[in-house]
């Protein structure tokens, strides 16, 4: 405890906003202690997510978005199938949480490398196939579903239903070039 | 002590408090990732139990079955793990 009048009456002032601050802290951190993060659309039927992308709807191109049009019966699945967006799934890859960086830079080393191999079979420089070259593609797509599946289940079924769009741009040599 | 020193001293003392578990899921985050990078790169491990950071990007991954791994990025952009 201070003498001086003078530092009593700015402690007197200054200790109201310090327990202010200090409460204010308190309150913030344990808000964010007690929050748990719940995966989006968890409600959701796994064999219906697949064939029903929603989050294709989050693209940041809302003009592009349209109403589904009204279509009854077995038929709705397959009209439901959604265009690929991969500027929507690269950017959803970059920014999920659910990959740690170095995870997310391993990953891009090894999407990469089978683009490597995809190009040099189209240059003719190595002998394979496009059913030998599926295996790596699946074994990559299996890989990154693993991580998304738990932590972020919305992106892994926009994965899954891009998975055949995404394989007919590698297995068309002028779709390829243009990547 | 004066009572500027002690509302110091207890703001001092809550950040002490809740920076710990702030750096605690820092820590899990990032052995999560290595566990996931280690994984990926096809490499034994089962899961990272510690990982002491060595400068940017430069890690040392202690595996739950007693691998230990560098896990760092190389010049040219690769994320590497080298057993040690």
């Amino acid at each position: 405890m201070s003498d001086s009048p003078v530092e009593n009456r700015v402690e007197a002032q200054w200790l109201p906003a310090a327990r202010s601050a200090g409460l204010l802290f308190l309150l913030l951190t344990a808000g964010c202690g007690g929050v748990e993060r719940t995966p989006p659309e968890t409600g959701v039927p796994q064999g219906e997510a697949v064939a029903v992308e929603p989050s294709i709807t989050r693209s940041t191109d809302q003009s592009v978005a349209k109403p589904p049009a009204k279509v009854s019966g077995p038929a709705r699945k397959r009209e439901a199938s959604p265009p690929l967006d991969l500027t929507t799934l690269e950017k959803r890859l970059k920014e999920t949480d659910a990959i740690g960086v170095f995870t997310k830079i391993a990953l891009k080393n090894q999407v990469d490398d089978l683009l490597d191999q995809f190009r040099a079979y189209y240059q003719g420089r190595i002998k394979t196939t496009l059913a030998e070259l599926r295996q790596p593609y699946d074994l990559l797509l299996l890989k990154l579903l693993s991580l998304l599946q738990d932590r972020d289940p919305s992106l892994a079924r926009m994965v899954v239903a891009s998975r055949e769009a995404i394989w007919s741009i590698l297995a068309d040599p002028a779709k390829f070039a243009t990547i | 002590m004066s009572k500027r020193m002690k509302g110091w001293a207890l703001i001092f003392v809550m950040m002490a408090f809740f920076a710990g578990p702030s750096l605690a899921a820092d820590e899990a985050a990032l052995a999560k990732d290595m566990t996931s990078v280690i994984a990926l790169l096809g490499l034994p491990c089962g899961q990272v139990v510690s990982v002491k950071r060595q400068g940017d990007n430069d890690h040392i991954a202690s595996c739950q079955d007693g691998n230990r791994y560098r896990v760092f990025l190389n010049a040219e952009g690769r994320v590497v793990a080298q057993k040690l």
